[in-house]
């Protein structure tokens, strides 16, 4: 095959395998090596400055994590918090695309509104919520305390059913705008005929949202749907900065979990395990993703 | 076209324009009071007195503060350049030059760019510790870098590809290499590519959380977001600093995104849609 090529065609391949050298080192010094390392520090014991040296125990770390309630919690809860954030993300971001696509005075200054939440750090929004929860001095007691709808403050980062609520609503919050604009660049494509053939057959508003908009926003919604899921099982500065994974354990995200083991309770070892059985999770899903894609081509 | 309930569009485009804003706006205005005013009983919802007091105690009194910010800035920045230069030119040669791993190798980018960053801690702690990377920019950079680079070169590849090729063909037919090429005429012609992309990029940085709070470890060293969060412990929190660093924080990227809304806006559309 190569024999083909002329000298011309060769020497451009070395220049675009030279081109694409530096990106390809830093993405296997930063990503490729380090997951390849976790999978051998999780089949053996060692220490994390590397004073002690590496010694393989085979499949205790993964027989440990298989009786630890805490990891099962923690992929629990994030599995929770996934399944019940991702839903409400897609209702209210498809009605924001929708809301978006119509044409009204002051459109800028309420899209700059809805990509602000995405733009800003997760972790300085969580403290923007965490203070507006706040039980003593917080917006949201204040509100209901001085309009009477409720007697006593209420601890909404001190329950463990209303602590869940509390960070899938700072969730929704944040990334309902970046489902929106993926939903909304896909029903800018959408052709205007379609609508007008519609209205010539008579289809109200929601007929034709329902067979002319939705069918035809199931490409990006797809896209949309994946790239949030496998967002929201790595969510990891959210709990830290809202609860610190509590009540308890009751908002311990797996991230969450991971990093306390390998930098709170230095179990180095473990914590990696930990990380790979997380790793599988998400690969499995981000294949999923690329096949959806290729057979969307 | 027929007159419409104009009054219920404008209620929900209000509705989602203030519940964006509110956390927000709850800040801002909690940086603006004093220290009685943020813990009063009933809630002063405008600050009483209003007062700068918060913003000029951080100057005086927890400059470090102001450092964490400085510190975002070197590292977004410096990701940006760098995530730029190298993935441009891998973007080049994988949208232009017909190679035989081009497919694959796209692919395998797009798979990387999903490890979650938490399973990569472990190793790049370890790893960065034995090389004397932890509390260095260079080290952050290089780790955003990488965890940013798939998209960088996912972005401009498809933004080359619309570029049309007679003017590189006519630029080879003279004799041009393919470096020349790439930066006398790909380049000028890109630019919005490239600003679209070095926006986004400048924000992922900025916000990113577990590498910088795991290879910063000094004080002097962390970033805005992971500063911030840490300051000064878990428990007791100073809301009336913590608010007003907060603000100082954010106030890049409320610029940026308001300046370049179209531009980000396009780029993550199409970034995502691709």
């Amino acid at each position: 095959m190569m024999s083909s090529l002329s000298p011309l065609d060769r020497r451009r391949q070395q220049t675009g395998l030279a081109f694409v050298t530096p990106t390809l080192l830093v993405i296997s010094l930063i990503l490729v090596y380090p997951i390849l390392q976790s999978i051998v520090l999780s089949f053996g014991s060692s220490s994390i400055d590397g004073s002690e040296p590496y010694r393989f125990v085979g499949l205790k770390h993964y027989m440990t994590l298989a009786g630890d309630d805490r990891f099962w919690n923690s992929l629990w809860v994030t599995l929770t918090f996934t399944a019940l954030s991702i839903p409400l993300e897609l209702i209210l971001g498809v009605g924001l695309a929708v809301l978006m696509n119509e044409h009204f005075r002051g459109k800028g200054l309420a899209r700059l509104a809805v990509l602000f939440p995405w733009a800003l750090p997760t972790a300085l929004n969580t403290l923007m919520w965490r203070w507006m929860y706040n039980a003593d001095y917080g917006l949201f007691n204040a509100v209901a305390l001085q309009s009477g709808i409720v007697e006593r403050p209420i601890n909404w980062l001190g329950d463990e059913t209303l602590a869940m609520m509390s960070m899938v609503i700072v969730s929704v919050w944040k990334t309902s705008s970046f489902m929106a604009l993926i939903i909304l660049a896909g029903l800018q494509s959408i052709p205007r005929e379609l609508y007008e053939a519609g209205r010539m057959d008579g289809m109200s508003k929601w007929q034709e949202f329902r067979e002319i908009t939705l069918p035809l926003l199931r490409g990006p919604i797809l896209v949309a749907l994946i790239v949030r899921s496998m967002d929201a099982l790595r969510t990891f500065e959210l709990p830290f900065n809202l609860t610190d994974g509590g009540p308890v354990t009751a908002t311990e995200s797996l991230s969450l979990y991971a990093y306390k083991v390998i930098f709170d309770f230095i179990e180095f070892n473990y914590g990696a395990s930990i990380v790979v059985v997380q790793f599988l999770v998400i690969f499995v899903m981000s294949l999923a993703y690329i096949f959806t894609l290729r057979n969307k081509d | 076209m027929n007159k419409r309930p104009r009054i219920g569009l404008y209620t929900l485009v209000a509705l989602s324009v203030v519940i964006s804003f509110l956390p927000i706006v709850w800040l801002i205005l909690t940086s603006l009071k004093n220290t009685a005013g943020i813990y009063a009983w009933p809630p002063q919802y405008w600050p009483d007195p209003f007062t700068f007091d918060n913003y000029v105690k951080i100057v005086t009194e927890s400059p470090e503060l102001l450092l964490y910010v400085l510190n975002s800035f070197i590292v977004a920045l410096g990701c940006t350049l760098l995530t730029l230069t190298i993935g441009g030119l891998a973007g080049y040669a994988l949208s232009r030059i017909k190679m035989r791993w081009g497919a694959v190798l796209m692919v395998f980018i797009l798979a990387v760019s999903m490890f979650p960053p938490v399973s990569l801690l472990p190793s790049l702690f370890q790893n960065f510790l034995k090389l004397g990377l932890l509390n260095t920019y260079s080290g952050l950079i290089i780790a955003h870098a990488g965890l940013f680079l798939p998209f960088t070169v996912w972005m401009l590849a498809s933004y080359f590809r619309t570029l049309p090729p007679e003017i590189e063909e006519a630029a080879r037919m003279d004799g041009m290499g393919l470096m020349r090429i790439f930066l006398t005429i790909v380049i000028p012609l890109s630019w919005p590519g490239f600003v679209a992309t070095g926006l986004i990029v400048f924000i992922f940085s900025w916000n990113e959380f577990p590498l910088a709070l795991v290879l910063m470890t000094q004080n002097a060293m962390r970033t805005a977001p992971v500063g911030i969060s840490l300051y000064p412990g878990e428990y007791a929190f100073p809301w009336e600093t913590i608010s007003t660093a907060t603000v100082i924080a954010i106030i890049p990227i409320l610029v940026i995104t308001a300046i370049f809304q179209k531009q980000i806006v396009g780029g993550l559309t199409a970034g995502a849609g691709k």
